[in-house]
């Protein structure tokens, strides 16, 4: 079963992501910030991280830029799903390594279709 | 031109003292009432999630149940999945709560600095110190939908 790790600082939003990935079949981890989502990176295996862009501590882009510098995540799938739309956003994150940009709110079947294009 | 910019060529306006007072309680108010929406958004969806986490235990139970006697009633498979389908309908809807905050967040920062901005520029500094002003918000607004339809999506 892929593992997916979700990254929000919403608790709202961690729970409908949760619950969406969940009902497709994923195992989902949870993490509050970029800096817990790297921390947890750090003790297993995921087949993609999810991530909102605004976050304390650490914002998806910056935690997109420390996963691509570890070998154990130069392939794995980077979403960002964030209420950020703007073209200068896209651009960093695309820069930082991202695999694709999702703008808030998601729809559970696009996003479950997305997945199923990136994951490995 | 930012907010906190001085107006070029100008002479500096007087205001009446009593209307940039009345007009600085205003922007308190407006502050305090967006902080209590925020409080009220939050605690309503709070109970939202918890009734959707907990239907949704409840079917993945009931689920389990009628699975689990080895003779599938197609009527309730049919009906149970009907149910999943309305949560799944509620899910891009029930994100306006992480929306609404950044909104009201937002909002908030540029009220506080206005208020901060006039209370300096009106009353200056006091005894106990110079007056601090809160930064205003550095970026435009992150939310920029008008209503509660599915994204875009972009793979680089």
């Amino acid at each position: 079963m892929h593992s997916i790790l979700a990254v929000d600082d919403s608790a709202s939003m961690r729970q409908m992501v949760s619950f969406t990935l969940k009902n497709a079949g994923f195992n989902v981890v949870e993490a509050v910030d970029g800096q817990d989502a790297f921390e947890k990176a750090g003790q297993r295996d995921f087949s993609l991280v999810l991530t909102d862009q605004n976050m304390p501590r650490m914002d998806g882009i910056s935690l997109t830029k420390k996963l691509r510098e570890n070998p154990k995540f130069k392939a794995t799938p980077i979403l960002i799903l964030t209420t950020e739309s703007s073209d200068e956003m896209k651009a960093a994150g695309r820069a930082a390594g991202a695999t694709g940009w999702l703008v808030k709110p998601f729809d559970p079947a696009k996003l479950i279709e997305v997945i199923g294009k990136v994951i490995r | 031109m930012r907010l906190e910019d001085p107006i070029p060529n100008l002479p500096p306006a007087t205001l009446p003292m009593l209307a940039v007072a009345d007009v600085q309680d205003s922007l308190m108010v407006a502050a305090h009432d967006l902080d209590r929406l925020q409080r009220l958004l939050t605690d309503a969806t709070d109970t939202l999630m918890d009734h959707f986490c907990g239907a949704s235990t409840e079917i993945g139970g009931l689920a389990g149940i009628t699975g689990g006697t080895g003779l599938p009633d197609a009527t309730a498979q049919a009906h149970l999945q009907q149910v999943r389908q309305h949560l799944s309908g509620a899910v891009t809807a029930l994100q306006f709560q992480d929306m609404a905050s950044q909104l009201i967040q937002h909002t908030l920062g540029r009220l506080q600095h206005c208020t901060g901005r006039l209370a300096r520029d009106l009353m200056g500094d006091d005894d106990f110190g110079a007056a601090v002003l809160q930064d205003a918000p550095l970026h435009p607004n992150p939310v920029t939908q008008d209503e509660m339809a599915a994204g875009s999506v972009e793979l680089f």
